[in-house]
C-alpha cells in the first residue's frame, strides 16, 4: 500500500506541474445563467464550440471553465425550453472573463438533447424513464463516498453491516443483490470484487449517479430485474482534485483524480487514485461471554478485529474530439483490499483472526463517435476484461474470541467459521457493450444495443484441495440484445418502445452418481432464452410540469451457482429459469417559483412491481441437500416523494420519503417434509426489509466570508428508518419479536472554500447524537464520528 | 382457533394447586384465584418457512390440540433461525443451531403465557441436551478434533463446566469424523453413540459396527468405546435417537443404517441392542430383530413409554428405495422391547419424517404426533394401549419442532 501512496504522490506532483505549466498561457471564463427574471438556471450546457470544452451550471446557475488557452471563442448556452444563445469571448492569459447570461424561454423548443442524452442531471431526469440523477458536486467537500450519496436517493436503502469497508447490501424498492445491476460509465461492474465496491469510490471521482428504477434503458444492456445504477465519472477535460480525509477510528481516505487534455492534439490522460484505511475500532454494546459461553455482562467494547484497507489506481489514455472518435480511451485499473472480519451474521459470533481480501485488475476500452459515417448515426463500444481474486482466510484453529478479545481455547481443530480454510476464488469476466443510435429526423430515433458477458469462476482451497464443490469451474455466457424506437412528435411528449432479448448459456462439469461405483464427471450445460419489452413515455403538461409513465417486463438470468449448485449439498436444477417481473412506474415532477428567488421542486412517484419465479434455495426440513428453484412471488407497491426548496443561492432544503409495501404473493409453499402447502404468509409483508424511510438535508451557504471568492457552507443531513421485524410481523407475540429498531441519524458538516473552491477544508460530525444504528439485525454501526477533509481542486 | 372458556377437571385440579402455591408465596392473587383463566397445558413449537427459505419458530401454549386449528398468528415466542426443542422435567429448552448457538429455558407462567430465560451464547451448536442428574444437564457437541461436553446448572441455565475430549479416542480413521447420534447418562456414566462420516461429502464409509463411547460422570474421563458388529452404527443424521433409556436404567441402542437418515451405504442388518443398567457393555444375549418383527423394515425413531413399551417410527421402505436424507416414509407403531413385538397404530397414514428429533408428546395412554398429509398437517392422538388413533387439530405451520405438555 505504501508503494501505491508513492505512486499517487509522484503522479499527483507531475500532474500538478503539468497543469501549472499550462496555467501560464491560459485564462478563465465564468459567470451565471439565469432566466429573464433572474432565477438561476441549473444544468445549462455551456460549450465553447471551437474546442468542445464545456461546463454545466450549478445550483446557483454559476459556471466556470478554467485554464482556457488564449484566444477567441464562441460560447453556446443551451437549455431545454429556452432559446439557445451564443456569445463571443476573448480569453487572455491569467485573466478571468465574467459573462452573466439570461436566457429567454421558448416553450416550443424541446430539442433533441433529451434523446442525445447529453450529460447533465436535469437532462437525465427529463428522460421518460423513472430515473434519479444525483449530482456529486454538492458532496465534493464532504467526507463521503459513492455509497453514502446513493443511500440518500429515494427508494434506495443501503444496509451496512458495520464501518468502512464492511459488507453492505444495496436495495432499490426492495430489489437487491443481482436483481439490480451497476455500471460505471456504462460498463457493468457486477463482478468487480469488494476492492471496487461502492464504498471505496470517492465522491470527487464522479460527476453524478443515475438510478434507473424498474425500467432500464436499452443502452445499459443487462438483465436487471429491478433497476440499474450508472455511476458517471468526471468527464472534464482538464482538472485535478486532491482530497484527504482523516477522522475517528483512525480513518484515512485519500483521493487524487485528474485529467489532462491537450486541446490541439486531443490527447488525453486521465487518472483516479484512492486509498482507504480504517481501524473501525468503534464501540459497540456487546454481550461478554466467559470461557464457558455464559453471558456475564453487556458492556461497551471496542471492536478489535475490523481493520480495513483498500487502494485503487486507474489510468486512462487516448484521444477526444477527433474526427475518428469523440472518445477513444484505453484504461487499466488495479485495486486491492484487506478486510479483517469481526463478526458473523450477528454480533453474537465474534471473530479474531478471519480475513477476507481481494484484488482486481480491469482493462477497458471505450470508443464513442457521434455522426459516424452519416449525420445522426451515433456509435459507442465499451469493452472490459477483469480478473478478480477473493481470498478467505480462516486458518486459526482451536480458538474462539469473546468481545474483550480474550482467546478461548476450544480443544477442537476447527477454524472460527467451522472447517478451516484458505480459499481463493478467481473470477474472470469479459464484457462488451455496443450501442448504435440513429436519428432519422427530429421525430424518430432508433437505438440498438448488444451486450455480452462471459464469466468464469474457479475456487481453490489449499487446506482442502479435494473439496468436491470446488473442483468444477463454472462458466457463464450471456448476450443481451436491445432495440428501441423513440418518437417525439412534438415538443411536449416523447415515447420510447423497446424490446430486449436475453440469451444465457452456462457450463460446468458435473459429477454424476456420486458415492456409487458409477461415479463419472461429464460436461453439463444449460441455456435460457427470454424476451422482454417495455414502453416509457413522458409529457410536459406545462414547461415545468412533467409526467412520466413506464413499464417493463424484465428478466434476471440465473447465475451459474444457482443453476449448477455446488455439486454437493446444493444440487443442480436444470429446469431453473430466469426471475421475471412486471415493473410499472408513474411519476410527476413540478418545478415552480412561488415568489421571486424562491425555487420549489416537487417530485412524486408510484411504483408497482410484480416479481415472480424468484430464485431461492428450495426449503428442506429433513435433508441438508437443496437446490435453487423459481419459487417466490413478491409484489411491491411503493410511493416516493421528493421536495426541494431553495432561496436565492444561500438556503437549500431537501427531503424525500419512501414507503414500500412488499408482500409475499405465492399461493403455495413447498418443502420436502410437508410437500405443497398453502402459503401461510400470503399477503403479508416480507420481513427484514425496511418499509418506511426518508432523508432530509438542509444547507446554508455564504459567499465572500472573511475574504473574496470564499464560500462557507453548513450542511445538515438527517436519515430516518422506521423499525421493522426480522421475521414475519403477523406471527409470534409482539414482545418476543426481534426488531431492527427505529433509527434517526444526524450528520453535520461545515465547509470553507477559498479562491472559488480551489482550497477547501471541511469538518464533519456523523451521527452527532451518538445513536445506536443498525441496518441489519444485531450488527451495530459506528456511533458519533468526526472527519476533517482537506481538498485541493483545480 | 376459538378459545373456549370450558375448564376441564384436569385444569381445575392444576388451578387449585396453582392457587395454593400463589397464596403461600403471597403473590398478587388477581390471576391465581381467577377461574376464568383458560388453561393451556399443551405447548407446540411451530416452524413457519419464509419465502426466502428460512424458518422461524413460534412456541405457543394451547388449550386443546384435538379441535380447530393451531396457529401462531399474534402468539408465541419468536425465534428465527434453526431451533431444536427438548423438555427435561418441567422445563422446555430451546437449542439454537447455525448462527444462533444459544440455549434458553422456556417455562409457563400462571397466566399460561410462556417466558424464556437464558444467557448462554456458545461458539458451536450443541447436538443434544439431556438430564445428567437432578441439578445438572449435559450437552454434547462434536467438531473436528474434539467432543465437547458442557454441564449446565438446571436451575440457572448457565454452564458450569466445558470439557473437550479428543475425537481420536473414538476412531482411527483419517477420512471420517464421528457424528453425534445419541447420548444418555445412566448413573456414573455418559454413553455417546456416533457414526463416522466424511467431513466434506458426509459419506459414511464405516458401517460395520455399532459404537458407543463411554465416559465417566461427572468427571467426563474417557473410558472406552464399546462396539457390536451384529448391527451397523447407531442412530442417524440429526434425529438424535441412537440411544434411549428405560425406567430401570437399561439403555436401548437403535441401528438402522438408513439412507433416509444420512447413510451412504449399509453393510449390516438393523436392530435394537441393549446395555443393561449398571453395565458398560452391550448385552450379547439381547437382540431385537426389528427387521424380522416388521417384515424387513426398521425403526428410525424411538421414544420410551414405560413397562418395556416404546413408541417408534418404522421406515417402511427398503434401504435401497429410500430417498437420501428424507427420513421417510414412516409408519407409527408401538414396540414391546421385552417381547420384541411391533403393533402398528391404526388410522395413522404413512407419513414423512422431518429429519429431526421426534416431536412426540407422551401423555398418559396417548402419544401425540403431528402428521403431514396432503393439504395440511394434523395432530394425531394415538392410544398406545389399544393401538388406535384420533385425528385432531390442523396445524398452520410447515412443520412442528416440538410438542410438549406442562
Amino acid at each position: 500500500m505504501k508503494q501505491l501512496l508513492v505512486v499517487i504522490l509522484i503522479w499527483g506532483t507531475w500532474f500538478t506541474q503539468s497543469v501549472w505549466s499550462q496555467d501560464k498561457k491560459s485564462g478563465n471564463f465564468q459567470g451565471t445563467v439565469t432566466t429573464e427574471n433572474k432565477a438561476p438556471l441549473i444544468g445549462v450546457d455551456v460549450v465553447l464550440l471551437q474546442t468542445g470544452i464545456g461546463s454545466i451550471t450549478n445550483a446557483e446557475g454559476g459556471y466556470k471553465i478554467q485554464n482556457l488557452p488564449e484566444g477567441t471563442y464562441t460560447v453556446q448556452f443551451s437549455y431545454i425550453g429556452f432559446v439557445t444563445q451564443k456569445i463571443t469571448v476573448t480569453i487572455k492569459a491569467n485573466e478571468t472573463v465574467t459573462e452573466n447570461i439570461s436566457l429567454t424561454e421558448d416553450v416550443t423548443q424541446i430539442d433533441e438533447v433529451t434523446i442525445r442524452g447529453r450529460s447533465k442531471v436535469q437532462t437525465v431526469e427529463r428522460q421518460p424513464y423513472t430515473v434519479k440523477a444525483v449530482s456529486a458536486k454538492p458532496f465534493y467537500n464532504l467526507s463521503t463516498d459513492v455509497q453514502s450519496v446513493l443511500g440518500r436517493v429515494e427508494g434506495v436503502k443501503i444496509r451496512e453491516e458495520g464501518g468502512l469497508g464492511s459488507n453492505s447490501e444495496f436495495s432499490l424498492f426492495g430489489f437487491s443483490g443481482n436483481q439490480i445491476k451497476f455500471f460505471i460509465d456504462g460498463i457493468p461492474m457486477d463482478n468487480y470484487g469488494s476492492s471496487l465496491g461502492l464504498n471505496t469510490i470517492p465522491v470527487t471521482a464522479i460527476d453524478r449517479i443515475e438510478v434507473y428504477n424498474g425500467v432500464v434503458p436499452v443502452y445499459l444492456g443487462t438483465d436487471a430485474l429491478g433497476g440499474a445504477v450508472n455511476i458517471i465519472t468526471k468527464q472534464n477535460n482538464n482538472f485535478l482534485d486532491v482530497a484527504y480525509t482523516f477522522g475517528s477510528f483512525n480513518t484515512h481516505r485519500a483521493a487524487v483524480n485528474g485529467a489532462y487534455t491537450n486541446l490541439k492534439t486531443g490527447f488525453t490522460l486521465r487518472g483516479n487514485f484512492n486509498f482507504n484505511y480504517s481501524d473501525n475500532n468503534y464501540e459497540v454494546l456487546a454481550d461478554i461471554t466467559d470461557a464457558n459461553g455464559n453471558i456475564e455482562d453487556t458492556q461497551w467494547v471496542e471492536r478489535f478485529h475490523d481493520r480495513y484497507k483498500s487502494g485503487m489506481a486507474k489510468m486512462e489514455a487516448g484521444f477526444v474530439n477527433k474526427t475518428f472518435a469523440d472518445q477513444l480511451l484505453i484504461g487499466l485499473t488495479a485495486a486491492k483490499d484487506e478486510n479483517d472480519v469481526q463478526t458473523g451474521a450477528t454480533m453474537e459470533t465474534v471473530y479474531g483472526a478471519i480475513e477476507q481480501n481481494s484484488e482486481s485488475l480491469i482493462s477497458t476500452l471505450k470508443y464513442s463517435k457521434a455522426d459516424l459515417f452519416t449525420e445522426g448515426l451515433d456509435a459507442s463500444f465499451y469493452a472490459a476484461y477483469n480478473v478478480t481474486r477473493t481470498f478467505n482466510l480462516d486458518t486459526l484453529t482451536g480458538v474462539r474470541y469473546n468481545w474483550l478479545g480474550d482467546r478461548i481455547y476450544t480443544g477442537n481443530t476447527e477454524g472460527e467459521q467451522g472447517d478451516r480454510n484458505d480459499e481463493t476464488m478467481s473470477d474472470n469476466e469479459a464484457t462488451t457493450q455496443f450501442n448504435l443510435g440513429y436519428q432519422l429526423n427530429d421525430t424518430h430515433t432508433v437505438s440498438f444495443n448488444h451486450a455480452f458477458q462471459y464469466f468464469n469462476r474457479d475456487v481453490n482451497d489449499i487446506l482442502n484441495p479435494d473439496k468436491i464443490e470446488n473442483q468444477f469451474p463454472r462458466s457463464y455466457y450471456k448476450n443481451n440484445l436491445g432495440l428501441s424506437y423513440t418518437v417525439s412528435p412534438n415538443d411536449k411528449w416523447n415515447a420510447t418502445l423497446f424490446g430486449k432479448g436475453y440469451f444465457l448459456k452456462v457450463e460446468t462439469s458435473k459429477q454424476y452418481d456420486f458415492g456409487t461405483g458409477d461415479s463419472r464427471i461429464d460436461a453439463y450445460e444449460n441455456s435460457q432464452n427470454s424476451f422482454g419489452y417495455g414502453v416509457a413515455t413522458t409529457y410536459f403538461i406545462l414547461k415545468n410540469l412533467q409526467i412520466k409513465a413506464s413499464y417493463e417486463h424484465t428478466y434476471r438470468m440465473p447465475t451459474p451457482e444457482e443453476v449448477f449448485g455446488d455439486n454437493l449439498f446444493v444440487t443442480a436444477n436444470p429446469e431453473l429459469g430466469p426471475e421475471q417481473s412486471n415493473n410499472f412506474n408513474a411519476n410527476a415532477k413540478w418545478e415552480f417559483e412561488p415568489a421571486e428567488k424562491h425555487y420549489v421542486q416537487l417530485d412524486g412517484s408510484f411504483i408497482y412491481r410484480n416479481a415472480s419465479d424468484l430464485i431461492y434455495q428450495r426449503v428442506t426440513v429433513a435433508s441438508p441437500q437443496t437446490s435453487y428453484a423459481n419459487l417466490a412471488e413478491v409484489r411491491t407497491i411503493g410511493y416516493a416523494g421528493t421536495l426541494n426548496y431553495s432561496f436565492k443561492d444561500w438556503l437549500r432544503l431537501g427531503a424525500n420519503v419512501t414507503y414500500q409495501d412488499i408482500t409475499d404473493q405465492a399461493d403455495f409453499v413447498y418443502n420436502d417434509y410437508s410437500g405443497q402447502q398453502p402459503n401461510f404468509q400470503k399477503g403479508f409483508r416480507i420481513p427484514n426489509i425496511p418499509y418506511l424511510f426518508g432523508n432530509l438535508n438542509a444547507g446554508l451557504q455564504f459567499n465572500d466570508v472573511f475574504t473574496e471568492d470564499s464560500n462557507l457552507s453548513v450542511n445538515y443531513f438527517f436519515n430516518y428508518i422506521k423499525e421493522y421485524y426480522l421475521s414475519w410481523a403477523e406471527y409470534g407475540s409482539k414482545d418476543t419479536k426481534k426488531i431492527i429498531p427505529e433509527q434517526s441519524s444526524h450528520d453535520l458538516a461545515v465547509s470553507y472554500s477559498l479562491k472559488n473552491g480551489k482550497y477547501n477544508i471541511s469538518l464533519e460530525c456523523k451521527n452527532f447524537t451518538d445513536q445506536m444504528l443498525f441496518d441489519q439485525y444485531k450488527l451495530q454501526k459506528p456511533g458519533r464520528a468526526f472527519y476533517l477533509k482537506l481538498r485541493y481542486a483545480l | 382457533m376459538k378459545i373456549t372458556r370450558k375448564i376441564t377437571a384436569w385444569s381445575l385440579g392444576l388451578m387449585a394447586a396453582v392457587s395454593i402455591m400463589s397464596c403461600s408465596s403471597d403473590d398478587n392473587d388477581d390471576n391465581s384465584g381467577n377461574p376464568d383463566i383458560t388453561q393451556k397445558p399443551y405447548v407446540l413449537s411451530l416452524a413457519i418457512q419464509g419465502s426466502e427459505g428460512g424458518f422461524t419458530y413460534y412456541t405457543i401454549p394451547f388449550e386443546n390440540v384435538m379441535e380447530g386449528s393451531l396457529t401462531a398468528v399474534g402468539e408465541g415466542i419468536d425465534q428465527p433461525g434453526y431451533y431444536d426443542f427438548t423438555k427435561v422435567d418441567n422445563t422446555l429448552y430451546s437449542i439454537g443451531g447455525l448462527d444462533n448457538t444459544d440455549v434458553s429455558a422456556i417455562s409457563q407462567n400462571e397466566d399460561q403465557t410462556l417466558s424464556t430465560e437464558g444467557n448462554v451464547s456458545l461458539s458451536e451448536s450443541i447436538r443434544d441436551l439431556v438430564k445428567a442428574d437432578d441439578e445438572t444437564l449435559i450437552s454434547a457437541s462434536i467438531a473436528e478434533g474434539a467432543v465437547t461436553f458442557r454441564l449446565f446448572d438446571a436451575n440457572t441455565v448457565s454452564i458450569t463446566e466445558t470439557i473437550a475430549k479428543p475425537t481420536s479416542d473414538l476412531h482411527a480413521a483419517t477420512d471420517a469424523n464421528p457424528s453425534f447420534s445419541g447420548m444418555r447418562v445412566v448413573g456414573d456414566h455418559v454413553f455417546l453413540s456416533y457414526y463416522m462420516s466424511n467431513p466434506d461429502t458426509w459419506a459414511t464409509n464405516y458401517t460395520d459396527q455399532a459404537q458407543v463411547a463411554v465416559y465417566s460422570y461427572p468427571e467426563l474421563e474417557f473410558e472406552k468405546v464399546i462396539t457390536d458388529d451384529r448391527v451397523g452404527p447407531l442412530g442417524g443424521f440429526n434425529i438424535k435417537s441412537g440411544l434411549e433409556v428405560d425406567e430401570d436404567g437399561n439403555i436401548y441402542a437403535i441401528s438402522h443404517s438408513n439412507p433416509a437418515n444420512g447413510y451412504s451405504q449399509s453393510t449390516k442388518p438393523a436392530g435394537i441392542l441393549k446395555i443393561n443398567a449398571g453395565e458398560t457393555e452391550f448385552d450379547q444375549s439381547y437382540f431385537f430383530d426389528v427387521e424380522d418383527a416388521t417384515g424387513g423394515n426398521n425403526v428410525s425413531h424411538l421414544k420410551y413409554l414405560g413397562n418395556g413399551k416404546a413408541f417408534v417410527e418404522v421406515n417402511t421402505a427398503a434401504r435401497a428405495e429410500q430417498g437420501t436424507w428424507s427420513d421417510s416414509p414412516l409408519r407409527s407403531a408401538v414396540v414391546n422391547l421385552n417381547d420384541e413385538t411391533v403393533n402398528y397404530i391404526a388410522g395413522v397414514p404413512v407419513h414423512n419424517g422431518n429429519g429431526r428429533r421426534l416431536a412426540a408428546l407422551h401423555d398418559g395412554n396417548y402419544v401425540y404426533l403431528c402428521i403431514p398429509e396432503e393439504g395440511g398437517i394434523y395432530v394425531y392422538r394415538m392410544d398406545v394401549d389399544n393401538y388406535t388413533s384420533t385425528k385432531g387439530a390442523e396445524v398452520q405451520a410447515n412443520f412442528v419442532a416440538g410438542f410438549f405438555k406442562f
